[in-house]
């Protein structure tokens, strides 16, 4: 009993700030989320309760298809795109032993670059007609496509940016390949085993918990993936921007990089329906939880940790 | 369980810490008006310093009024502001956008009280200029500068096609458009007379609607899109334009031009002919691109009787509900929106309209042939403006929206697509603002 | 011969990466050393070379205070991460208690709920404590725990194999010393990565100083200096482009120098048993 209520409080003492933090800035927003979906809300006036008024009205939203279809598309594709190219260049890296300091940096770089200048650079070097990269495909005879002015490219070239700004996902699994033991590595090539099978047997298992991370943070992120849409879709438009770009803007071309965050942004914010964005928000939230139980399921309870 | 009714029911009371907004008593005429001032605006720059330029010739000629300026602040941050029980006295706004909800809702004082003290000339101000400040009979704002929209035409480009007159009437643009694209053997678009697309640069349903005389709102707030027969003669006259053009070729060609803001301006590179812009531009396309010959007229129109209308928009300023100085507040809007030699001196740095009729007749403000035409589209009696609503600019995105799907071919039923316009923007009434 | 040829390829194609990674930062550093009218346009060479570009950005606007500012609420952000989220995530990695995957589930729920939303109540929750116009919105709330920084930190101290802690705990040391003086040292790679991210994201971060500082200029950070060279109609995006490298240069060196940090410290052969 005494042991009990030690170990109890040992816990306690080691969770606490993060109890609090859970409490204020999570509990209370959720409650306050939750609560604003059921009103009438623009921030200016008291909220007025309209009951199931705003979850109705996301069935007869003409607009929160496209939205929606748009942002899975991005989970669909975004998230398994950086995990395997983090790991991918993750595991090139470890291979290189000559300048290894240099090239994670250069590798890391694009990570470190502000995501508005970030985007706009990417949208002007992909720019049709004269853009270099164009120009330079152009050269080749090869047809190249609109990048962010076409409605079908634009998706793949933000899937494009990602990709280039992937060192934050390989610095943690450059991180945790590093710590697989090279001893349980010699041991199986002694045994006969290749290099896939090295990766499974070995490699993979003592990673696995930073990949369950990047999964489930990737498809959190992307489920809010917003400014880099906002930004090249007005810098495409014509309308670069040094901020979150133009709401008139959002969506270019034909509203394919219009995101589900974007349209809860604007409804929000800009036309005054903070209750139902506030609606969107709590769905968001539900889908998101869904998607990360169904991910996290293994890593709850650590059984093995070697 | 019941804790947790306390805390979401401290959370509602916290979140709704916003007071509802009453009305304050004003101080008699006359009398003596001091303290600090607090005036929040959206410029950054070279624009900021001539804001404080104003300012400090207002601090001059009240020497017991203290401004404390703050750039850079958008709308979304004064109604954050405002809402979190806070926010400046005195906010100055880029668009029209927020005055429907601020003066619903209070945010913004209402104005009357103050101009029936002080008699302010309400009729110094043209008529549009005092719709796009008010919301339902409410006052809540001042305008301050205006932009009025006209037509950009290449004079070199017109020469050369043979063309002595920018165009009167729809009919003539589509037909001076045509005459002076110039296409490459593969029917890749060098010079477009006119580029089409919704989108591009400053064409928006807002902007060429006065072509048409085209309506947006009723007078109860629910759309007039869908019944208006001028939006449908506008959306057929440009979708008839693209398709000449081609869809995508058209777009293959905007891919490639260069950016609004900056020098690569594809009117002033000569990539197009004719452009829909504000006055603003006169400025920037003299002082990057010296050598482009190019003039300005009013907007083509469907009707003779409307010719030399336009669009026409602006900033406005308001005083906060949470102001703490409410009468200080209001001496510097006044300053700012009535005193003729500030507007003048403010419309000649920012290259704006100035709002009221003693500072458009100014022997002060600089004026070119140019700059003239903006002034009388300002002035003339047809001229619209995108009336305020309590939705911000829902109505005119959500018809914009459509008007993306209607040029690239998605919506082949232009009355049931306008229909469905209607109800969208209603139902998006219905749930904010 | 075929060990060379395989270095050679691996090279190459590190290489090849690199060029890929850089090019958008060639673009900006070349962009910042244009003229204003030669910026954004489609002539990607400087046709001349203006280093007085980097002069004009600390004229126009006081950089060295947005640095400082920055510096401070990175690094005052990364410090109170470290000491309120790694017990915690030791808590959920390694000590077993009734509710500990709940727990994670919840905070991994943190991060679920868009951040325009949080913002109206939490907005709303620090202009009542007067805290607006300032950074220390952003900054306190890391005393309280980092929900990805927890995260990251669980699971790579999962990795560490568990042999090493009961050794400790059979020789007597309670939790924390378990922790501090064992785990520690051998979480370094997943410590250093937690820290170095929650630094880069504070660094870059634009929605929180907008909306908490936006309106007392002597608390911005970098980020939102980045938007100062602009008129309502113009902007001058070799300006932007230059305190945008300006605004790279110290976190790329932070990142050379600390990246060791993922190498030592980690030579996990050989366990026990």
């Amino acid at each position: 009993m005494h042991h009990k209520l030690r170990h109890g409080l040992t816990v306690a003492s080691f969770m606490a700030p993060a109890t609090v933090g859970i409490v204020v800035f999570f509990v209370y927003p959720l409650l306050s989320a939750v609560y604003f979906s059921f009103t009438k809300f623009d921030l200016l006036t008291t909220p007025e309760w309209v009951g199931l008024r705003n979850y109705r009205h996301m069935f007869e939203d003409s607009f929160l298809g496209t939205a929606t279809r748009n942002t899975l598309w991005f989970v669909a594709v975004m998230v398994p795109a950086r995990m395997l190219g983090g790991l991918g260049s993750a595991m090139l890296l470890t291979t290189l032993k000559r300048g290894s300091g240099l090239y994670r940096t250069i590798f890391y770089l694009p990570a470190l670059a502000p995501p508005v200048a970030a985007t706009l650079a990417f949208v002007y070097l992909l720019k049709p007609g004269v853009g270099p990269v164009n120009t330079a495909l152009g050269h080749l005879g090869v047809d190249a496509p609109l990048w962010f002015n076409s409605p079908g490219w634009s998706k793949p070239s933000l899937v494009l940016l990602c990709l280039w700004g992937v060192g934050d996902v390989m610095v943690l699994y450059l991180a945790a390949l590093l710590d697989v033991p090279t001893a349980h590595l010699e041991a199986a090539s002694l045994d006969g085993a290749n290099a896939w099978q090295r990766f499974r047997h070995v490699t993979l298992p003592h990673i696995s918990p930073v990949v369950v991370f990047t999964a489930v943070i990737g498809v959190i992120t992307t489920l809010q993936y917003f400014t880099q849409a906002a930004v090249a879709a007005s810098a495409a438009s014509g309308q670069a921007t040094t901020g979150a770009g133009i709401s008139s803007t959002f969506g270019y071309p034909e509203g394919s990089t219009f995101t589900y965050p974007l349209w809860l942004y604007v409804v929000g914010f800009r036309y005054g329906a903070l209750g139902y964005a506030n609606a969107l928000a709590v769905v968001l939230f539900v889908v998101a939880f869904a998607v990360s139980l169904l991910l996290l399921r293994r890593t709850i309870n650590p059984e093995r940790a070697s | 369980m019941r804790r947790l009714v306390v805390l979401v029911a401290a959370v509602a009371l916290t979140a709704a810490c916003t007071p509802a907004p009453k009305d304050k008593p004003i101080a008699d005429p006359g009398a003596d008006v001091s303290g600090t001032v607090e005036f929040w605006h959206f410029f950054t720059d070279r624009e900021a310093e001539a804001i404080d330029s104003v300012v400090a010739d207002f601090q001059a000629s009240h020497p017991k009024i203290k401004v404390v300026v703050k750039s850079g602040q958008d709308d979304s941050k004064m109604t954050q502001a405002i809402g979190g029980g806070q926010g400046p006295d005195v906010g100055l706004s880029y668009s029209t956008d927020i005055v429907g909800q601020f003066c619903a809702s209070g945010a913004w004082l209402d104005l009357a009280q103050y101009i029936a003290r002080d008699k302010v000339p309400m009729d110094a101000f043209p008529a549009t200029v005092k719709q796009y400040t008010e919301f339902k009979g409410k006052r809540c704002a001042m305008p301050v500068l205006a932009d009025a929209y006209g037509l950009y035409y290449n004079k070199k480009l017109f020469a050369d096609a043979g063309i002595a007159n920018p165009p009167k009437t729809l009919e003539e643009f589509a037909e001076d458009a045509k005459k002076l694209t110039k296409r490459s053997a593969d029917g890749t678009i060098q010079t477009a007379g006119f580029l089409p697309e919704w989108g591009f640069y400053e064409n928006s349903p807002a902007h060429l609607g006065p072509m048409v005389g085209a309506g947006w709102l009723k007078a109860d707030g629910t759309s007039a899109i869908g019944g208006d027969a001028g939006w449908q003669a506008l959306l057929k006259w440009q979708k008839d334009l693209v398709d000449w053009f081609g869809y995508d070729k058209l777009e293959a060609f905007r891919a490639g031009l260069g950016d609004e803001y900056s020098d690569a301006n594809a009117f002033q590179k000569g990539q197009v002919a004719m452009n829909i812009d504000g006055e603003y531009r006169i400025a920037f396309a003299k002082d990057q691109s010296p050598d482009l010959q190019f003039g300005v007229a009013p907007m083509p129109t469907s009707g003779a009787d409307r010719y030399g209308s336009g669009y026409v928009t602006g900033n406005v300023i308001g005083i906060s509900r949470t102001a703490k100085n409410p009468e200080a507040a209001w001496e510097l809007i006044k300053y700012l929106t009535t005193d003729t030699k500030a507007i003048v001196k403010l419309a000649n740095s920012l290259k704006n309209i100035p709002s009221t009729k003693d500072a458009l007749a100014s022997p002060d403000l600089k004026l070119d042939g140019d700059f003239k035409t903006f002034i009388d589209i300002f002035n003339h009696p047809k001229t619209t403006t995108t009336p305020p609503s309590s939705a911000g600019p829902a109505y005119q995105e959500t018809f914009q929206t459509f008007c993306n799907t209607w040029q690239s071919g998605g919506a082949p039923d232009l009355k049931a697509g306008l229909a469905g316009v209607d109800k969208d923007i209603d139902s998006l009434l219905k749930l904010g603002g | 011969m075929n060990r060379q040829l395989i270095w050679i390829a691996r090279h190459s194609l590190a290489i090849a990466l690199c060029v890929m990674f850089v090019a958008p930062v060639g673009f900006l550093l070349l962009t910042s050393l244009m003229s204003d009218a030669q910026a954004l346009t489609s002539s990607y060479w400087p046709q001349d070379w203006h280093f007085e570009n980097y002069k004009d950005v600390f004229a126009k606007t006081p950089m060295a205070r947005y640095l400082l500012n920055t510096v401070l609420y990175a690094g005052a952000a990364t410090v109170f991460m470290l000491l309120s989220s790694v017990p915690a995530a030791y808590a959920l990695a390694r000590l077993r208690w009734r509710g500990q995957g709940t727990v994670l589930v919840v905070i991994v729920c943190m991060m679920m709920i868009p951040p325009q939303v949080t913002t109206v109540p939490l907005y709303l929750m620090w202009a009542n404590w007067g805290l607006t116009g300032t950074l220390w919105p952003l900054v306190l709330p890391m005393l309280f725990g980092d929900a990805f920084s927890i995260f990251l930190l669980r699971q790579f101290l999962l990795t560490i194999p568990g042999e090493y802690l009961d050794a400790a705990r059979v020789d007597g040391c309670g939790e924390w010393r378990t922790l501090l003086r064992v785990v520690l040292p051998m979480a370094r790679p997943g410590i250093a990565a937690a820290a170095l991210f929650q630094f880069f994201y504070a660094w870059n971060d634009y929605y929180g100083p907008l909306l908490y500082t936006s309106e007392n200029e002597e608390n911005w950070t970098l980020s939102l200096g980045l938007a100062s060279f602009k008129t309502v109609h113009h902007v001058q995006w070799n300006l932007v482009s230059a305190a945008t490298i300006l605004t790279m240069v110290p976190v790329a060196a932070l990142f050379f120098f600390a990246q060791r940090a993922f190498v030592q410290g980690v030579t996990l052969t050989g366990v026990k048993g």
